[in-house]
């Protein structure tokens, strides 16, 4: 009694107890484990940051004013960080608009501006027209003369035929920040949901080849080989080339509109199933010899149950690699179609396409090949290094760098 | 061995004739035919004569019809006219396979040369600055896109520093000046292509070569080596380097696919008369026979390639056995 007493052992109070005691669970485990991978979690901020501008594209066009579709002929390949004025054309039709939607207050104006003698027209139809025919800077500072609320309000419809362009124009003079701004929406939406599709296929092809072994593994094992081993852009371009509409299975499915999207994303999936499939069928061969299976068989659970029950939740953690470096992938096979022009068709802008023209436009516009292809490659390695990261925080036995 | 050579062979064969079909069917979805075409280039042409050369080239039959007669021709060794070019498909074909051929074996040699040596430095040096640095671009080699990596080799090395040509395959209608010196040339237009089609063969290997040496290292045969007082070099090369070539022989043959594949996009950006630009110059001009044609020998190269290098493996690796 009294040797136990000396000792000195440290007071814990049973709640700190209960703290260290505790296991980890799995998931704060895996977390920790991929912090330790630095550029992994800085793949993980850009692909959010990347998403979230994704996501919020149309609220970038309203705040900043800029139009993806929007073309004027007369600034194209300006360089970046530059301020173009709309054409003349362009101001006299919105102007002509404006005096259409709001007759008393372009009235009002018009006899201001004449009153003030602001103008040199006497006739006030002309009015208006004469200060749109005005540099911008010059009809801002009349506006601001005349000062009445009516003035304010055609100052703002002035102030949009000046817009900034961040990263300059192309070759149609649109605006490509914004244009970048929507090709991350459609290169990243395209890559996420190939890499989902082709998951979800590969997840069933490998666990009915694993599951059930014999000739269904054999069929379907020759099948993944064989695609494996094609090479996968001659056939890819092939495919990609063939007008859909032809095709009476998937006429329905497609109007003009999407048609380009929902092919990309079908061809896509079709050729990237095949590494989820082997990697799951080498998984559930290996699970189906452990004790839990034959437990839960011998308790008569249908194979639905231990197939989805019992082996999925042991799959789960590799697969979830595997599709986000397919991400990447299909983020790249995107672009490549694109860029020969058989993906993504324009107007709608994907980074693959942005580079189709641009290779022409080499000399005027060097740029315009530039910014897409960073915007990819910064993606891409984003992805690669994310999956790498839980390669590492799933997989402890995994050489540690 | 001669039965699993001859069963593979078989195998290769029939995933050939497979994708000759399903490529031929492809094609007839694609928008536009060679009727089409000539309604389009000439005005006059009237309905009659418009069914009597779909009946001509047999464009009413269904496309399995018009497969076996394609491929009785093939059988015949008639490969077709070109429409786009004007000549028989086989003097089409020789020189663009040739020099499909030097650019992907030159890149393939390139990109071993320099990544090999890498992987195995910074296997050698797990966790340091050096490693990490490596490590780094070859992450960025795999994620560059390879035809925007030739875009922008254009604009730096062509176009602000004008050190080798944009594009093309060698100088048009320059003096026949022997031997060597046309080897010079072509070899001028061949490094931008090089450059950009085996940047991300390297990434690629770097990060292989790397983990199966680092995998090497590990094994008890090298700690006996170390025991035994063999030198480092005889340690690196001839225990572990040996052992990790296995694996990535594995690796080379599968590559050797992708770059075949990247071919295709490398020549378009660098205007490269490889079978790739064919390949797609013809899919994109409805140049129906030449696209057949140069579609089913890309893949039948690459199937074959696949085929050595499956033998290959076995030469590498004695403990492996084809019963």
């Amino acid at each position: 009694m009294e040797m136990t007493e000396q000792m000195t052992i440290p007071q814990v109070s049973d709640e700190t107890r209960r703290k260290h005691e505790q296991a980890l669970p799995m998931w704060r485990i895996v977390l920790s484990q991929f912090a330790e991978h630095k550029m992994a979690v800085v793949g993980c901020i850009i692909i959010v940051l990347f998403m979230a501008i994704a996501l919020s594209a149309p609220l970038i066009e309203a705040v900043t004013g800029l139009d993806p579709d929007a073309q004027n002929v007369f600034n194209r390949y300006q360089p970046p960080f530059t301020r173009t004025i709309a054409g003349q054309d362009i101001r006299e039709t919105t102007i002509e608009k404006f005096t259409k939607d709001k007759p008393e207050v372009a009235q009002k104006l018009e006899t201001s501006l004449i009153e003030k003698s602001l103008v040199t027209t006497q006739s006030p139809a002309d009015a208006l027209f004469e200060l749109t025919s005005k540099p911008v800077p010059e009809a801002l500072k009349i506006l601001e003369q005349v000062g009445s609320s009516e003035a304010l309000e055609l100052k703002k419809t002035f102030q949009t035929f000046e817009s900034y362009h961040l990263f300059g124009t192309d070759e149609l003079g649109r605006d490509v920040f914004i244009r970048l701004i929507y090709g991350t929406r459609i290169s990243m939406s395209v890559g996420v949901l190939v890499a989902i599709v082709s998951a979800l296929v590969g997840l069933l092809i490998g666990a009915l080849a694993g599951f059930y072994g014999g000739a269904i593994d054999t069929i379907l094992m020759r099948v993944t080989d064989a695609l494996i081993s094609l090479p996968l852009l001659p056939v890819m371009i092939v495919i990609a080339a063939i007008d859909m509409q032809k095709l009476p299975a998937l006429k329905a499915l497609v109007s003009t509109q999407n048609e380009s999207i929902f092919k990309m994303v079908l061809i896509l999936c079709l050729f990237s199933w095949m590494t989820v499939a082997r990697l799951v069928r080498g998984s559930i061969l290996s699970l189906r010899e452990r004790e839990f299976i034959l437990a839960s068989k011998t308790l008569g659970a249908t194979d639905f149950t231990i197939i989805f029950r019992h082996m999925f939740p042991n799959v789960i953690a590799p697969m979830l690699v595997s599709i986000t470096l397919g991400v990447g992938e299909s983020i790249l096979f995107e672009a490549a179609l694109s860029f020969l022009g058989l993906g993504i068709q324009p107007p709608t802008p994907s980074w693959g396409n942005m580079l189709f023209n641009a290779q022409e436009l080499i000399y005027q516009a060097p740029f315009l090949a530039i910014l897409p292809g960073v915007m990819i490659l910064l993606t891409v390695i984003s992805f690669n290094y994310l999956g790498d990261g839980l390669q590492d925080a799933v997989d402890p036995k995994a050489i540690r760098r | 061995m001669t039965t699993y050579i001859l069963r593979r062979l078989i195998q290769t064969l029939a995933v050939i004739a497979i994708l000759s079909y399903v490529c031929f069917y492809l094609m007839t979805l694609m928008p536009g035919d060679p009727v089409d075409m000539m309604i389009s280039s000439n005005p006059k042409i009237t309905a009659a004569d418009v069914a009597r050369l779909r009946e001509l080239y047999g464009l009413d039959q269904p496309s399995y019809v018009r497969y076996s007669h394609w491929v009785g021709d093939i059988l015949k060794g008639e490969l077709g006219y070109s429409r786009t070019y004007r000549v028989p498909v086989q003097e089409l074909l020789g020189p663009r396979l040739t020099s499909t051929f030097i650019l992907s074996m030159v890149a393939l040699i390139f990109s071993i040369a320099i990544s090999v040596p890498l992987g195995v430095f910074s296997a050698l040096r797990p966790g340091s600055k050096v490693d990490y640095v490596i490590n780094f671009f070859s992450f960025a080699g795999i994620s560059i896109p390879s035809f925007w990596l030739g875009i922008v080799c254009i604009i730096f090395f062509a176009v602000w520093i004008p050190l080798f040509p944009a594009g093309g395959t060698q100088t048009i209608g320059g003096p026949d000046a022997g031997f060597f010196a046309d080897l010079l040339d072509r070899s001028k237009y061949l490094v931008l292509p090089v450059l950009s089609l085996s940047l991300q063969q390297i990434g690629r290997f770097v990060r292989f070569t790397r983990s199966a040496m680092l995998e090497s290292l590990r094994n008890d045969f090298i700690r006996t080596a170390k025991a035994k007082g063999l030198p480092r070099q005889i340690i690196i090369w001839r225990h572990a380097f040996r052992n990790a070539l296995i694996p990535l022989i594995t690796i080379l043959a599968l590559s050797i696919s992708s770059i075949f594949s990247g071919a295709i996009i490398t020549e378009t950006v660098f205007a490269y008369q490889g079978v790739g630009k064919l390949t797609y110059d013809s899919i994109i001009g409805n140049d129906f026979n030449v696209a057949m044609v140069s579609f089913i020998i890309s893949v039948a190269m690459v199937l074959i390639m696949n085929l050595v290098a499956d033998l290959l493996y076995g030469v590498a690796d004695p403990r492996i056995s084809y019963s």
